[in-house]
């Protein structure tokens, strides 16, 4: 999609998509159909991503494909087990960010704020960062407003797409629904299974490569070698998730 | 061509590099700093702490803004030490600075959750059913229960609302109590201290329903039962404070610059004053790089260490060469406050070779002597001596003056002046029947049990060349003495403990033809010499120490502090440990001064305001007495990990003591311990005691004789006997502010296999038809899977006891609750406070158990109403149920006694329980309290003026009902409030009360140490504003002053208050025939046991690589308090990101084990994944494992087991001793808390080797549905 395009407006299907995130549970269920149609109506999103979401609801519905219908409490089973714990596809968005660190609350503050300056005041029971309630928030901005928020969490929406796609779940189509409201492409982010745990904390030779000039390879510009962090990121997104279950 | 254009003319390069160009100024973005700054732009700052289970009680400043937790700092403002003395703060460590982090983690427990396949039972059962019977419906259909209880830790968590988790909680427990009976509701919660009034909600609710709160310090292994045996008290210590008064501190097993973090300054700044420190661990710790001197015996020797430090300390400090003087400071010491005078009665023993020697048996009592030496009151509980003109003399503070009837002839004389009780003459007391006697004084040959030769595979031994190997016969002055009635007298030879104590540390004295060591060289026990060839320590080390450690005390009176930590405790034989450590302090006058002492800091954490809460927590207001239950035994019966026992009684019996009397398994102690009395029992009956009862009155007997009859004649069968009949199983099981299976679960794979009924890794077999099966208990030929209904936990975040739970429920987190915490570390009492409400839908402790209590109430109507029932309680510690059983060991089941409740069986007493009313009494303060009065520790006073003044401070209920017009307990707060207005030391007039009942007791005046404060009533509000000291009280040892630190012992010293023991002195010989039998009535090294778990395993499971057995050890860590922060990604970021295990270079390069490689360590109990730290710090032979490291966190599978690589405990199995089960015998009696079973865990060995293949068991198991998986 080109950026420069004059965005849809896309505030019916962002509640939507907010509400698909929302826990499964009876009353959700029950606005389904209407969900549904929503999306449909407004046609902000591709045929092919619309198909996916109907995939979703069918499922959430309880429907399923015939052979097979899928549990009511199966599928707050997935819910839970995919959004309420662990890390890798948590739906606070700070999470992939900031992870349990410092800045977090800053961040959160931050973000609060931006919603007090747009006149809405979060409602107690949940944090900024939640993605629904970002969504509900991106819903009522301005078509072109809203589209640079997307964009700007269009990296943290490709991890989540890439970890749940892993999982083969169909809530990735929301979060690829939310990446072409972005005005970005979904692209899977590459999950290597076991190396980059070991790959992460295994420390480059201190002076291999680097020099103090006099020394090894005399004018060669010193490479800034910035460690861990990115590993570690990506280890949080990998092995934690895999542990869901104690004992598999 | 030119280059003119080529060159700018306006503008200049401002990037200019400087310092040769290393420097360079940059213009980046710095918006980040924003963040650094609106940190100080908060809206506000709450004072709370951390209720975590480590001792550290810090002050912390949160900072909140839009609601939000930004971040956390120190609080600085700790009332001022006096002159001289560092001040406390700042106090806290990097664990409770990233707390804030926790708060808004994916981690958290944010909704009520339950287990899915329980809940779609439950929502069908309830669409027709009423609650209790829609649980009724399901737990009694094999199936349906077996459904969700094998799926137990796989996940399958759904959100539900809190209406209905209360409302399954409540109809479980109506349908348990009715069915079964209410002590088949079992709660877990350990260390109170640590948020007492969110311990308290769920004591409170389950005391007021019948159910059992389960001890947490046995079954941790940090309750150290030399504690009780010595003192009769349960770990009282300095506070932090006084390490700074100290002048020589050995840090023995105690890590502490690691462990005690806030607190470790003060052990770096003594130092400063010249103060010598020494470490003794086995590992190049953090604490050894901090001391003068560092000790690294053999792990699991120690013991024989601190016999030849008091070995040498006996020789050069009592009995000197070249005319040397005996130090006249130790020598009053321990004539005074020690049992060291006191006479021990011997008997004749007939050594295997035939020869005839005699054996120490009990302590002579007044009730032996012809008249009684005049005692009408408990003649048998009171202990005698000599005093300096030969004469048998009765010196004051035996136990027997403690208790009796009101206005008797010796009240007032329990107290340690050195008087006479008879006559109430000044006393000085011989401490060796040799004093000013003729050194021809008849001596004796006496036999001591000797362990020290035994063969091990694992741990070198010390064969002696005596006649019998395992009996040391030694050379002692002895005295005859004609006992029993006018003309039925017989002989019998005395000697004092003094005298036998020096025999047996064979310490030469100059006795004619004298067994005794002939220097410190001599290979002989205990001397320095022959420690080496157990511990591998060098003797000059032993001998520099203890004699620096002895000078020093000698020198300061006392001021000699040994720092010990539960390393040293989680062996075995870790009383051996812990007495050979504290007779070195006994013999050194160093117990109740200041500056020296007995530092235990592990897992109690003084809960200061005890007597206040007891009140609230276990609903005392209401009925008495609550249900309590020592854990280990607990457990060890209903994870049925006694039916794997491998440690036969004939390894641990006393080589003099008759072993056909000792024979059986372990389980068989346990039950006989039960069956007299002398532990408690849950579940009590195999009768669901509502039954008993009404049994009872439907034949017109009261219910405890109906009880005492169908108990003789088998009727009625006490559960213990048959842990694995369904009528026995514990049902419901609550934990919270607990990780039970992810941190301190002993024999972790036993409870996942039979309590919880789900996968697990046990690879052994149970004993089976051909091994000794147990006496006393019915065997089942296949042990239950399964026994829990429910299981319920409270906590904030997903840890995995939550994983394997069928109820979770989010818990407020320590900035969202207000609650109250203390610590032995420091004598302040703490807040923690509501700095933000309770995030996503979580809810006080307390908030959730009143939920339950309100729903209880609505749900039982129609199935339970006003009911009775019998209560068992064991004889009791500081009651007078301790003076139960003086001589022999009778049970009354072998007809060797007749069933006495109280006397030689359980106490029995008919409770009723207003099963309706359960939420109204939980709210308010009942009317015990007013009418019974308060007490603890066996003193007791009227508490109608704080009665009154809690309902003017709280309000009182003023709706219609059975609690209107009682004060309000409504909230947190209210309960806070409870506690610190009933608590002598948060409540000045109560202390004086306090003082006044001991004075009573003592007939001495103890006022003074607390009038100065009797104003003072430290309120809930006061502590948020400050850190408040507490006030001193009998209810611990140590005062709180101006002018000395809390040390613990000091009333005993300075008050002349006796030690709660059998002779009112600190004890070094125990006279109870379990002691006896078992080798333990004096102190001796004893090797670690063998557990046997490596060898059916090691080899049959072969991966291709090359296997060793290592000692196991488990040592607290560095960047987590036990489990907690250990799924925090930033701190496991400082260590290996993951479950690690260090081992030597030595044992790794042995099996091709490098650094970072993953390795497995497995036994018959389980098998465990980690990471391997290969390290100089480590000594070969032991591997060790940080405790409590999740599974829950880059885990991989294990080879072994094909499950997820387990916790530390999965190679672990709970072993019981006999002797921890004493009771009804002085301090040897049970205390909720004080004495009992322990959970040790250090003598267990693993197989380590490499691992081949890493497995993350990420695929969804086959047959489970996948996480979302479709389309």
């Amino acid at each position: 999609m080109d950026a420069n395009l004059e965005p849809v407006n896309a505030s019916v299907s962002l509640r939507a998509l907010a509400s698909l995130l929302a826990y499964p549970d009876k009353q959700l269920r029950a606005h389904l159909p209407a969900l549904r149609e929503a999306l449909h109506a407004e046609g902000a999103l591709p045929a092919s991503r619309l198909a996916e979401l109907d995939e979703l609801a069918e499922w959430l519905s309880g429907a399923g494909n015939a052979a097979d219908p899928s549990d009511e409490l199966e599928v707050e089973a997935a819910y839970v087990e995919l959004f309420d714990r662990g890390r890798s596809t948590c739906l606070h968005l700070f999470e992939h960010v900031h992870g349990d660190s410092r800045d977090r609350g800053p961040a959160m503050i931050d973000l609060a704020q931006t919603y007090e300056k747009a006149g809405l005041y979060l409602a107690p029971g949940e944090l900024p960062d939640y993605l629904p309630v970002v969504l509900e928030f991106v819903s009522t901005q301005p078509p072109r407003e809203a589209r640079d928020f997307l964009a700007e969490m269009a990296h943290i929406f490709n991890v989540m797409y890439s970890a749940l796609r892993q999982r083969q779940s169909g809530y990735a189509g929301v979060l690829g629904a939310l990446l072409d409201l972005a005005g970005e492409t979904a692209q899977p982010v590459e999950f290597v299974a076991e190396e980059p745990l070991d790959a992460s904390w295994s420390e480059p030779a201190v002076f291999g490569g680097c020099s103090s000039q006099g020394q090894v390879g005399p004018g060669q510009a010193q490479p800034i070698q910035i460690l861990r962090k990115d590993g570690l990121n990506r280890n949080a997104l990998t092995r934690d998730a895999i542990n869901t279950g104690v004992s598999a | 061509m030119s280059h003119f254009l080529d060159r700018l003319n306006y503008f200049s390069q401002p990037r200019e590099a400087f310092s040769d160009g290393h420097g360079v100024t940059t213009g980046e973005d710095r918006a980040w700093e924003d963040a650094y700054r609106d940190r100080w732009a908060h809206d506000k700052t709450v004072r709370s702490t951390h209720g975590v289970n480590c001792t550290g009680s810090c002050s912390w400043k949160i900072y909140v803004k839009g609601g939000i937790v930004t971040w956390e700092t120190q609080q600085t403002d700790y009332p001022r030490t006096r002159w001289d003395m560092p001040n406390h703060e700042p106090r806290g460590c990097s664990r409770g600075a990233s707390y804030s982090w926790y708060l808004y983690s994916a981690n958290r427990v944010k909704y009520p959750l339950v287990r899915g396949r329980l809940l779609k039972s439950w929502r069908a059962a309830r669409v027709a059913l009423q609650p209790v019977e829609a649980w009724a419906s399901i737990v009694e259909n094999d199936d349906k229960r077996r459904e969700y209880q094998q799926v137990r830790g796989l996940g399958g968590f759904v959100r539900s609302s809190w209406d209905e988790v209360n409302e399954m909680v409540a109809a479980a427990n109506v349908y348990t109590i009715k069915k079964h009976g209410p002590d088949r509701i079992i709660g877990f919660s350990p260390i109170p201290a640590m948020s007492m009034v969110s311990y308290a909600a769920g004591s409170r609710y389950l005391s007021l329903i019948g159910g059992v709160c389960m001890s947490f310090y046995d079954w941790y292994c940090d309750l150290p039962p030399a504690s009780p045996q010595i003192w009769g008290e349960q770990t009282d210590v300095p506070e932090s404070a006084d390490w700074y008064n100290s002048s020589f501190i050995i840090a023995w097993g105690s890590n502490v610059p690691q462990t005690r973090t806030p607190d470790a300054h003060f052990f770096t700044e003594v130092r400063y004053k010249g103060t010598k420190t020494v470490a003794v661990t086995p590992d190049y710790s953090e604490v050894a790089k901090l001391s003068d001197i560092w000790l690294h015996p053999k792990q699991g020797t120690d013991a024989a260490v601190a016999m030849a430090m008091g070995h040498v300390i006996l020789k050069e400090f009592y009995f000197p060469d070249g005319g040397g003087e005996r130090s006249a400071y130790f020598d009053d010491y321990v004539r005074r406050y020690t049992d060291m005078p006191m006479l021990v009665m011997l008997k004749k023993h007939t050594l295997p070779g035939g020869e005839v020697i005699t054996v120490p048996d009990r302590y002579l009592r007044a009730s032996d002597l012809d008249g009684s030496m005049g005692q009408v009151n408990n003649p048998e509980w009171k202990t005698l001596a000599v005093d300096q003109a030969g004469e048998v003399v009765l010196p004051n503070g035996a136990i027997g003056f403690r208790w009796g009837p009101e206005g008797r002839a010796d009240q007032g004389k329990w107290n340690l002046e050195a008087k006479e009780a008879h006559h109430g003459e000044e006393v000085k007391l011989k401490l060796s029947l040799l004093e000013g006697e003729d050194p021809d004084t008849e001596t004796a040959r006496v036999g001591f049990p000797y362990f020290g030769g035994i063969v091990t595979e694992h741990f070198s031994n010390n064969v002696q060349k005596n006649a019998a190997d395992d009996v040391l016969v030694r050379t002692v002055p002895v005295r005859r003495l004609m006992l029993g009635k006018a003309g039925e007298a017989v002989e019998a030879l005395v000697a004092t403990v003094f005298d036998l104590q020096v025999a047996n540390y064979g310490v030469a004295r100059g006795l004619k033809g004298e067994l005794a060591a002939k220097n410190f060289d001599d290979d002989t026990p205990y001397t320095p010499a022959w420690q080496e060839r157990i511990t591998g320590t060098p003797r000059d080390q032993v001998i520099t120490v203890a004699r620096q450690f002895a000078e020093n005390a000698h020198k300061t009176q006392g001021k000699s502090m040994v720092i010990i930590g539960a390393a040293m405790n989680h062996w075995y034989h870790s009383d051996m440990n812990y007495r050979g450590v504290i007779n070195m302090l006994m013999m050194c006058g160093c117990i109740g001064k200041s500056g020296g002492g007995w530092a235990h800091y592990v897992g109690q954490e003084k809960l200061r305001p005890q007597t206040g809460w007891t009140a609230l927590a276990f609903a005392l207001d209401w009925i008495r007495p609550p249900r309590q239950m020592n854990s280990t035994s607990f457990y060890y019966a209903h994870t049925d990990q006694w039916r794997y026992e491998k440690l036969g009684m004939e390894e641990i019996v006393s080589p003099l003591a008759d072993k056909k009397l000792y024979g059986g398994s372990m389980i068989d102690y346990n039950v006989r311990a039960e069956r007299m009395g002398w532990l408690p029992s849950a579940p009590q009956l195999q009768t669901n005691p509502l039954q008993v009862v009404r049994d009872a009155q439907a034949a017109g007997v009261d219910p405890k004789d109906h009880a005492v009859s169908a108990l003789k004649s088998g009727a009625l069968k006490m559960s213990c006997t048959d842990p694995d009949h369904p009528s026995n199983w514990p049902r419901n099981l609550f934990v919270w502010r607990s990780n039970l299976l992810g941190s301190s679960g002993k024999g972790h794979e036993y409870f996942l296999k039979h309590l919880l009924g789900t996968s697990n890794g046990v690879q052994g077999k149970d004993m089976g038809k051909e091994e000794a099966r147990p006496k006393e208990v019915v065997w089942h030929e296949k042990a239950p899977e399964g026994k829990l209904d429910l299981l319920v936990t409270l906590d904030f975040r997903m840890s995995t006891t939550c994983l394997y739970s069928d109820i979770v429920l989010p818990t407020a987190t320590w900035y969202e609750k207000n609650d109250l915490n203390t610590s032995d570390m420091h004598p302040f009492i703490h807040p923690l406070s509501t700095a933000v409400d309770p995030a996503w839908q979580s809810k006080s402790d307390w908030d959730i158990y009143k939920g339950f209590a309100k729903k209880f109430s609505e749900v039982c109507v129609g199935h339970l109403g006003v009911e009775r029932e019998l209560v068992l309680t064991p004889l009791m510690h500081d009651s007078p149920s301790e003076l139960a059983q003086p001589f022999e060991v009778k049970d009354w089941k072998r007809g060797e006694c007749e069933l006495i409740p109280g006397k030689t069986a359980p106490n029995m007493a008919v409770v009723e329980r207003d099963y309706p009313n359960v939420y109204k009494r939980f709210t308010a303060l009942g009317p015990l309290m007013g009418k019974v009065g308060n007490g603890g520790k066996g003193i007791a006073w009227n508490t109608q003026t704080e009665v009154k003044q809690l309902g003017e401070l709280s309000g009182l209920v003023t709706a219609e009902g059975a609690t209107r017009g009682m004060p309000k307990i409504e909230t947190d707060i209210d309960a806070a409030e409870v506690v610190l207005m009933l608590a002598p030391e948060t409540n000045g007039h109560v202390a004086v009360k306090a003082w006044q009942a001991l004075g009573k007791q003592t007939g001495r005046d103890h006022t003074h140490l607390a009038v100065h404060r009797e104003d003072e009533k430290i309120r809930f509000r006061d502590i948020q504003a400050q850190p408040r000291k507490i006030i001193s009280s009998p209810t611990w040892s140590g005062i709180e002053s101006e002018t000395v630190s809390y040390n613990a012992g000091y009333t005993n010293v300075h008050e002349m208050i006796p030690w709660r023991t059998l002779t009112g002195r600190q004890q070094f010989y125990m006279d109870h025939p379990w002691m006896v039998a078992f080798g333990e009535g004096f102190t001796s090294y004893r090797p670690p046991v063998n557990l046997r778990t490596t060898a059916g395993i090691q080899g049959t499971k072969p991966n291709g690589n090359p296997e060793i057995a290592l000692n196991f050890i488990t040592p607290h860590q560095k960047w987590g308090i036990h489990s907690t922060y250990t799924d925090n990604l930033l701190l496991l970021t400082l260590s290996r990101g993951g479950p690690c295990v260090w081992m030597s270079e030595d044992d790794a390069r042995s099996v091709g084990i490098v650094d970072n490689d993953w390795i497995e360590l497995f036994n018959i109990n389980g098998a465990i994944a980690a990471r391997a730290v290969v390290s100089q710090r480590v000594n070969p032979g032991m591997v060790m494992m940080y405790h409590a490291q999740e599974k829950i966190v880059n885990t991989p599978g294990s080879e072994i087991t094909g499950q997820r690589g387990g916790i530390h405990n999965s190679v672990t199995r709970a072993v019981l001793k006999p002797t921890h089960m004493i009771g009804g015998y002085a301090q040897f009696s049970y205390g909720f808390n004080y004495y009992g079973t322990i959970g040790t865990n250090r003598d267990e060995f693993v197989v380590v080797r490499k691992m081949n293949k890493v497995d993350w068991l990420d695929t969804p198991v086959s047959g489970q549905p996948a996480a979302a998986a479709h389309a």
